[in-house]
């Protein structure tokens, strides 16, 4: 059994004093320690941004690759491995902008791992420009005069693209949090989990008061998590911010179609061919 | 030369969609039983149906080079045809058709080609006959005039149709024992001396022995996007997932594709991609990130006619340059040319072999010719054995993923193993991990990091010099008063080139590259500089190899002759070049 402590690193994070992102990290060492993962059956990956700096701050395995390719090297990495419980970690531009075209094809695809997007609706780690979850007329750096384009929904997207595990949350409603993470890894399949990671530097209207005043747990008031057009409805609302698990279907994921193959992870099969089968496959070419 | 003819070049044209890739097949995979060499072209349009095709198979007792130039037998399928291939012919050349479809007089067109039309409708009146069959009668009219033995063509139908029962087989053998037939009834016996040697040889394409040298070899996952010419190693091993365990994944882009087979080298898995140049460009970033990362990947890039979307469905051996400076900041890559379709085999294991010994990069350069031209191979009986190099599962702790070592090659522990946690960034890092850029960025602790890093990585290239890298070849008489040089796919052709400009009595010999980078320097500039006229041959507009080899050794060939035009050399066309290159003063 591991316990909290186990999965500190000796790497202290270098967020601003106040990122949202040191409530994810948090939740994800006591999300792991409360399902008695050990360090070494974790392997965390992410791609370019603030949060996407994590791997480093957290004892798992880990990768920390390129900006919006967190998603493909996760799922080629589970494939041949999939003993292991993979969790990708990024931002908003890496997730939704970037590497949205990964994102949906993640979903649909549908490999068992879990995918948590710290999400603060600006550029961080570039000082500040406008994201896809941006707000329309958000002022940035890179739209002084005002975002002309509206934010991207990534709940909505996510159950258009066959997500069958559709969740947010708040980084700084730890508790919450960790719940939730710990449905989305137990959930077999692709768990997408949006959480407000409020940047303190760029984003001064996406902050922490602003989320403690408006989110709303929906599980809280009894959504029906088994209901697709329910669960749009939640995640379209604009009346609050609505958090909590929207959606949540078990459909057979990505593996269990290689089930023959993947009896035994691809990283431990023994490799080569016997000389029969070198004779074989000439054969079918004489 | 009164030497008796031992090779014929036979050409099958017609619309897309006619068949003709089947027939050739079938006619190639006869000869290829019977013993002889074929080497064939197929040149397609990017249509699937409607276009005009044709394969060229160049038939022969000895080893036959290319796919030569003006045909000697045509079998036309469609009305287009006999415009475009009979002004082709060569004098004596002998056609044969299908009068039922075409149903114009051909003999008119050539008083020195003879064209048999014959009505196939008219022939075979029994059910069952498709008009498709033709092509089986039209393939039998071939084989009975080149004189080879009636029972392997019989032989091979039966095995083609096995699957369709008795009566298929049954009909298909007497449609093609028919032509047979008619042409020892009807035509005049071709001159030429066909003997096959009794080996059954393989009949098969560039981009099926890349796939099955990467799967005899230990490849387990294989992630790609479709994209012409490179596509063939997708289809391959998608048939071979399931009897070889394999995870065979078309991915939603390139760059997924990369980034999947990082994700599974990262695993401690044998893994590959293939793709052609609009592809590869997709791919840049992640072949950076898996040098920075130390991760053993292999690329296969089939060119073809660039820029942009280019002449797709043509031939050019036009991505060196893109290949050599791929992905930003230095990294080592190991770049492998292979020359012809048994060296594609045993390149796609090396390839595997050479990632995992330097964890970094192994991009192999292939083009449309070398992957998708059908070519006569003998069965491959030797393996490579399978060498994963530092490779380990276990650990007692303090483990340190980017340990700095003698030859720059770290142990690469395989994720998973208890007390080996460790981080593998695409940041400059040090030994164990730790990123510089962030904590560190600025303090002279991060200029030493760096400073040992760098040269760690870069190193393995001195390696890969010393241990792995193989001298071009030298084919032909030691001190020729000509050399040509060349790389990759165009090895046969020069090498055709070559005896034609011998039989001319001009001594030539020919020197090879498939290991085009990283170079031994030195060697190669010896060797260069031995000779006393060299002419390079390359199927790309700006001598890209030339210029590599300016670049690393110093040596300027100064003479060069370029094939842009879409199509493959043959040693008649790159003679014909080469002397009007020495003409030029």
């Amino acid at each position: 059994m591991s316990e909290m402590k186990d999965f500190n690193s000796a790497t202290h994070p270098d967020w601003c004093p106040g990122c949202g992102d040191f409530g994810l990290l948090a939740a994800m060492k006591m999300a792991f320690a409360g399902l008695g993962l050990n360090p070494h059956e974790v392997m965390t990956v992410s791609g370019i941004g603030c949060s996407s700096n994590l791997p480093g701050f957290i004892n798992t395995y880990g990768m920390h690759t390129l900006h919006g390719r967190a998603l493909p090297i996760a799922q080629g990495f589970k494939l041949s491995n999939h003993k292991m419980n993979i969790v990708a970690v990024g931002g908003d531009g890496d997730g939704y902008g970037i590497g949205v075209g990964h994102l949906v094809h993640a979903m649909r695809r549908n490999v068992d791992m879990t995918y948590l997007v710290m999400n603060n609706s600006i550029y961080g780690l570039t000082t500040g420009q406008t994201s896809p979850t941006s707000g329309f007329g958000m002022k940035t750096k890179s739209t002084p005069f005002g975002n002309p384009e509206v934010p991207l929904n990534p709940l909505t997207l996510a159950l258009g693209s066959g997500c069958g595990f559709v969740a947010r949350a708040y980084t700084g409603h730890t508790k919450r949090l960790v719940e939730i993470i710990q449905a989305a890894i137990k959930h077999q399949g692709f768990a997408l989990v949006d959480t407000f990671s409020p940047c303190v530097t760029f984003n001064l209207i996406n902050t922490h008061q602003y989320f403690k005043d408006n989110v709303k747990d929906i599980n809280q008031e009894g959504h029906d998590t088994t209901d697709l057009a329910a669960a749009w409805k939640q995640a379209s609302r604009e009346d609050v911010i609505t958090t909590g698990i929207f959606y949540q279907k078990v459909r057979s994921c990505y593996e269990e179609t290689e089930e023959d193959t993947l009896a035994e992870p691809l990283m431990s099969h023994k490799l080569g061919i016997t000389s029969e089968q070198t004779q074989k496959l000439c054969a079918e070419f004489i | 030369m009164n030497q008796v003819k031992d090779n014929i070049i036979v050409r099958i044209a017609g619309a897309a969609g006619d068949g003709i890739a089947s027939a050739g097949e079938v006619f190639g995979r006869i000869c290829a039983r019977s013993g002889l060499h074929v080497m064939a072209y197929n040149a397609y349009q990017s249509a699937i149906r409607g276009g005009h095709v044709w394969l060229q198979l160049n038939v022969g007792s000895r080893k036959t080079l290319s796919h030569g130039e003006a045909p000697e037998v045509a079998i036309l399928l469609n009305r287009t045809s006999p415009a475009l291939h009979i002004p082709m012919m060569k004098k004596g050349g002998v056609v044969f058709y299908n009068s039922s479809q075409i149903q114009e007089d051909l003999s008119k067109m050539r008083d020195d080609v003879t064209c048999y039309g014959i009505p196939f409708k008219e022939i075979f009146t029994e059910a069952g006959v498709e008009a498709v069959m033709a092509n089986t009668f039209l393939i039998g009219c071939v084989v009975g005039l080149l004189g080879l033995d009636a029972n392997i063509g019989l032989e091979f139908i039966r095995d083609r149709f096995k699957k369709k029962g008795e009566q298929v087989i049954a009909l298909n053998n007497r449609v093609f024992q028919g032509g047979i037939d008619w042409v020892k009834k009807n035509a005049k016996p071709m001159e030429v001396h066909l003997k096959g040697d009794g080996k059954r040889r393989m009949f098969l394409t560039g981009n099926h022995a890349f796939g099955m040298g990467l799967l005899a070899h230990g490849l387990k996952f294989y992630a790609a996007y479709p994209m012409s010419p490179s596509t063939g190693v997708l289809h391959y091993l998608a048939t071979k997932a399931r009897s070889h365990k394999l995870v065979i994944k078309q991915t939603e882009d390139e760059i997924a594709a990369v980034n999947f087979i990082i994700g599974a080298a990262h695993a401690g898995v044998r893994t590959a991609t293939a793709t052609s140049g609009g592809g590869f460009s997709l791919m840049v970033e992640g072949v950076g990130l898996a040098g920075m990362m130390e991760e053993p990947i292999v690329i296969i890039n089939v060119q073809r006619g660039g820029p942009s979307t280019g002449i797709p469905t043509k031939q050019e051996q036009g991505d060196l340059n893109m290949i050599i400076g791929a992905s930003q900041g230095d990294f080592p890559r190991i770049v492998l040319a292979p020359k012809d379709t048994e060296d594609a085999f045993y390149t796609a294991g090396r390839a595997l072999n050479l990632a995992e010994k330097y964890q970094t990069p192994v991009l192999i350069l292939s083009d449309l010719f070398l992957s998708e031209h059908f070519q006569t191979c003998d069965a491959f009986e030797r393996l490579l054995p399978i060498e994963r190099g530092k490779l380990i599962d276990h650990t007692e702790g303090g483990y340190k993923r980017f340990l700095i070592t003698e030859d720059g090659v770290s142990p690469r522990l395989v994720p998973g193993a208890p007390k080996g946690m460790y981080c593998s960034p695409s940041d400059e890092h040090d030994e164990v991990g730790n990123v510089i850029s962030d904590v560190l960025a600025g303090l002279p602790e991060s200029l030493d990091i760096r400073n040992k890093m760098h040269p760690k990585r870069m190193k393995k290239l001195d390696m890969a010099r010393r241990e792995d890298i193989k001298l071009p070849t030298l084919t032909g008489p030691k001190n020729a008063e000509l050399t040509l040089l060349g790389w990759g796919s165009t090895y046969d052709a020069i090498e055709e080139a070559c005896e034609y400009l011998r039989q001319e009595g001009i001594e030539t010999n020919h020197i090879h590259f498939t290991d085009v980078y990283p170079l031994p320097n030195e060697a190669v500039r010896e060797m260069l500089e031995s000779c006393k006229e060299i002419v390079a041959v390359e199927n790309n507009f700006s001598s890209q190899f030339t210029r590599l080899l300016r670049a690393e050794t110093g040596f300027d060939v100064k003479r060069m002759v370029n094939r842009f035009d879409g199509e493959p050399f043959t040693g008649e066309d790159i003679f014909n070049r080469v002397k009007k290159e020495l003409a030029y003063v």
